[in-house]
């Protein structure tokens, strides 16, 4: 009888700490919401909220400071000042108008400004006033809410793509 | 016992032995195992896998060892071994948000992980070497990871000032100002205003119990079930600042009883000069010219009005005063005009200024806000009040009871300070310290705070808070803003990183101080970082504007940002007032950065100006954003009599680097050379409205 006891205690030391082996079930996901930073509505559909990152809530700041009054219909002061523009500027979300345009195009666009880059002399540079990271930041909000939505292997590869 | 029988039993003990070391030696075996099979081991072998399948791979395994890795930081008391498995969280390449966790790199925020750890922000456990013991709350860890929509509180905990990465933060706080949670609570680096509510001491000269009845029952802005917010029924963005109580009509009658016979200093009626009333009082279109003077003046900049445009009734005008739509049938005429001229004297916290009035102008304006700013049907049905004896001791009894003392001061009751619980280390508190009493809701700390800010009843069925309506953000900033309240920090190191808010405050003596009060410039305009941000920052006014341009525009206000539905009131500024004005102006609001004696010298030749408009109309396209004539932009100021308004130092100032002028000027700043300022500026100055003069 007594070896059986002995058996026994042997399996559960064994068993025991083979227990904390078993894989652990993964942590559930959090809510898609409760994982962004900050948020902005959808410019076509007020209804939806788009998730945006550290990064594009940077860059939402940056656009909502500098950008908005010409690249958005109305602004903080009342009416936007796209009217007074010929040609008239893209909407901060027009993703048929900035979609085919590489990250890399748009950075050197703000930074030196439309008439270096043969679009309109109209739009200036920001490389001055702004840092790149802003810009990139800025860059990044715009791909955030464009619409149509912006898939980025929808562009050509950039010869400075990571080697 | 035979001597064979004990050889058996030996060799039944033998086999016994030889089992259970065989057993030890497995269990031996197992711990090996079982180390090996750890989960943060787990994690730093995929991440060698990973690493092998990227072409940076030499990069991403530099600082790679296979043992535990931790950020250690004894001051703070930090000891993270979170990038042990978060091991590209330095590694820009792994930024993407296609690397899978715990992989990915961290976003760039000013304060990197291996200087700062990883708790001090997320909390979480950062000892821990588990998933789940790691980010959630366990038996033996109360403070699970902050979500990252939540984040913006830990940064709250040490940058008292708002900062500019932290919009939702600083939302939240705007909303715990604006809707006086102080009155009640008290929360972390916060001082209580002078004033809350407004003065209730006086306020039976103003209105009467009935009107006061009908706004604690259905305050004039009031939010739906889904956040609509209406204003007199009228669609609205604003929260409203008065909060609905859960009162029954009995307390209700009480109440504006009491409040409604509050009267401690009879009103006295305006004696309008005989010849103003004897030409005014019977025109038909009094009250339509009091609406031309009204508009003229843009009583609207602070007040919002519910105005038709295009069909369709909208609530236009700033938020600084209160909403006037239906203010006619609230106050008294006597009160209005008594108001009106000096609104200090019936409230000396009043933000209103005090408006040079003539006396056709006040019985214009006047007549107009009695006669056209009024509902028949506003106080339809509210019961009849009768100012009972009893009612008014009950009233009494409730206007402590309900907590409307910790906001507004009355006759005869002390403000109740610290009416609510104090909020001021609510951020800090654990799971175990709340009482979630019978509620169904997830145990954590955000899904209370959530609750009770939007239904205090749901966690306290004798909940004291009255019911405020908020948008989900709005409900997720303010609950960041409370996360972020922790009270004292957990270790000395820690408490000497929280940066202070600073409070500036200007109020100069003298004849200006005393002008700069009676027009509260300060509620829109900022003076040496004192003031509002609704107006130019005027602190370098002096270098800016030439003297005899701020005069004028002192004494007749017009816009220079046609955008802006914001304009300068029209206060009937008298010539000396303005000259004081623009005397102090010119002579302390000056920046160091430019010395206007020496301006850069005229006169400017015609070429230079000539060369200036060539480069302002094709070069650099200042018309984008800037008017000159009827062409332009309307982003920036009008630029069509510049050379009246602006200094010539200023302009070149300006052009070299605006920012250096005026931090955060939107103004991009450019490459010009110095012969391009020069031609600008020659050509600026060249743009002169009406003749004044000789060129500066």
């Amino acid at each position: 009888m007594k070896w059986r006891v002995v058996l026994l205690i042997g399996a559960i030391a064994a068993f025991g700490p083979l227990e904390g082996c078993r894989r652990k079930p993964p942590a559930s996901e959090t809510k898609p919401a409760e994982n962004a930073y900050g948020a902005e509505p959808d410019w076509n559909d007020p209804l939806q909220t788009i998730p945006l990152n550290y990064e594009q809530t940077q860059g939402q700041r940056i656009f909502y400071a500098d950008c908005v009054w010409c690249h958005a219909s109305s602004t903080p002061a009342g009416p936007s000042n796209m009217s007074n523009l010929k040609p008239v500027p893209p909407l901060g979300n027009d993703g048929a108008a900035l979609n085919g345009l590489s990250d890399e195009f748009l950075q050197n666009l703000i930074t030196l400004g439309g008439g270096a880059m043969s679009k309109s002399a109209m739009m200036p540079p920001w490389g001055m006033t702004l840092k790149p990271e802003d810009i990139r930041a800025v860059i990044a909000f715009q791909r955030a809410i464009s619409q149509p939505p912006y898939h980025p292997s929808a562009r050509p590869r950039s010869q400075y793509s990571e080697k | 016992m035979a001597h064979e029988e004990m050889g058996r039993i030996s060799n039944r003990l033998r086999l016994g032995f030889a089992l259970c070391s065989v057993v030890f030696l497995g269990v031996m075996a197992i711990s090996p195992l079982r180390d090996q099979l750890r989960e943060w081991k787990h994690y730093k072998r995929s991440y060698v896998t990973f690493a092998e399948n990227r072409p940076e791979t030499r990069r991403l395994l530099a600082d790679f060892h296979p043992g535990l890795d931790q950020i250690w930081l004894p001051q703070w008391g930090v000891t993270d071994r979170c990038i042990t498995c978060h091991q590209g969280i330095d590694q820009p390449s792994l930024a993407d948000a296609a690397t899978p966790q715990p992989f990915r790199a961290h976003s760039v925020i000013a304060h990197r992980a291996t200087e700062w750890g990883c708790v001090v922000c997320h909390q979480g456990q950062g000892l821990a070497t588990e998933t789940a013991e790691a980010h959630k709350a366990t038996l033996g860890w109360e403070k699970p990871l902050v979500p990252t929509s939540y984040i913006q509180g830990s940064c709250g905990v040490c940058h008292h000032p708002d900062i500019p990465e932290t919009p939702r933060l600083n939302r939240g706080r705007e909303v715990v100002t604006d809707l006086n949670c102080i009155g009640c609570h008290k929360l972390e680096a916060r001082e209580r205003p002078a004033m809350l509510g407004p003065d209730l001491t006086n306020i039976g000269n103003k209105t009467s119990p009935e009107w006061i009845f009908k706004w604690l029952r259905d305050p004039r802005t009031t939010t739906d079930a889904n956040g609509n917010v209406t204003v007199n029924g009228y669609e609205n963005e604003e929260e409203p600042r008065m909060p609905r109580f859960r009162l029954s009509d009995s307390e209700l009658r009480a109440l504006s009883v009491f409040v409604g016979t509050r009267k401690s200093k009879a009103i006295e009626a305006y004696r309008f000069d005989a010849r103003v009333l004897a030409s005014w009082e019977n025109k038909p279109d009094v009250a339509d010219q009091g609406e031309t003077r009204f508009r003229q003046m843009f009583c609207s900049t602070c007040h919002p009005l519910a105005v038709v445009r295009g069909g369709e009734t909208k609530i236009i005008g700033g938020d600084i005063g209160p909403e006037l739509t239906k203010v006619g049938s609230k106050v008294t005429a006597d009160w209005l005009r008594f108001w009106l001229r000096n609104p200090q004297a019936y409230l000396p916290q009043a933000l209103m200024p005090r408006y040079g009035w003539s006396d056709e102008d006040l019985y214009k304006v006047s007549r107009y806000v009695m006669d056209r700013l009024t509902d028949a049907d506003l106080l339809a049905n509210v019961p009849k009040l009768a100012p009972l004896e009893t009612d008014v001791d009950v009233g009494a009894r409730l206007f402590q009871e309900k907590g409307c003392s910790s906001c507004h001061v009355t006759s005869g009751i002390k403000i109740q300070l610290d009416f609510g619980p104090d909020l001021s280390a609510e951020g800090a508190k654990t799971v175990s310290q709340l009482d979630f009493g019978s509620s169904k809701m997830p145990r954590t700390l955000i899904a209370f705070m959530e609750a009770k800010i939007s239904n205090p009843l749901s966690v306290n069925s004798s909940a004291r808070m009255p019911q405020y309506v908020f948008k989900p953000s709005d409900l997720e900033a303010v609950t960041t803003a409370v996360l972020g309240m922790k009270g004292a920090q957990s270790t000395p190191g820690i408490a000497a990183l929280v940066i202070e808010a600073a409070s500036p405050s200007y109020h100069p003596a003298g004849d200006f101080g005393k002008i700069y009060e009676r027009y509260k410039c300060y509620v829109c305009h900022r003076f040496a970082g004192y003031g509002g941000a609704l107006a130019p920052d005027l602190s370098y006014e002096g270098s800016r504007a030439q003297r005899r341009w701020i005069e004028d525009f002192l004494k007749n206000p017009q816009t220079l940002r046609p955008t802006l539905t914001f304009r300068m009131p029209q206060f009937n500024v008298t010539d000396q007032e303005a000259g004081i004005l623009a005397d102090y102006l010119g002579a302390v609001f000056q920046t160091p950065l430019l010395d206007l004696s020496a301006p850069p010298q005229g006169p400017w030749t015609a070429d230079e100006v000539a060369a200036g408009k060539q480069l302002y109309e094709v070069r650099y396209q200042c018309q984008s954003c800037h008017t000159i004539g009827a062409t332009g932009g309307y982003v920036g100021p009008n630029l069509v009599n510049a050379g009246n308004w602006l200094n010539a130092a200023w302009i070149r100032g300006w052009l070299e680097n605006p920012q250096a002028l005026v931090p955060g000027a939107l103004e991009p700043r450019r490459a010009f050379t110095p012969e391009e300022i020069q031609a600008l500026t020659a050509y600026l100055l060249s743009q002169k409205q009406r003749s004044r003069g000789g060129p500066q």
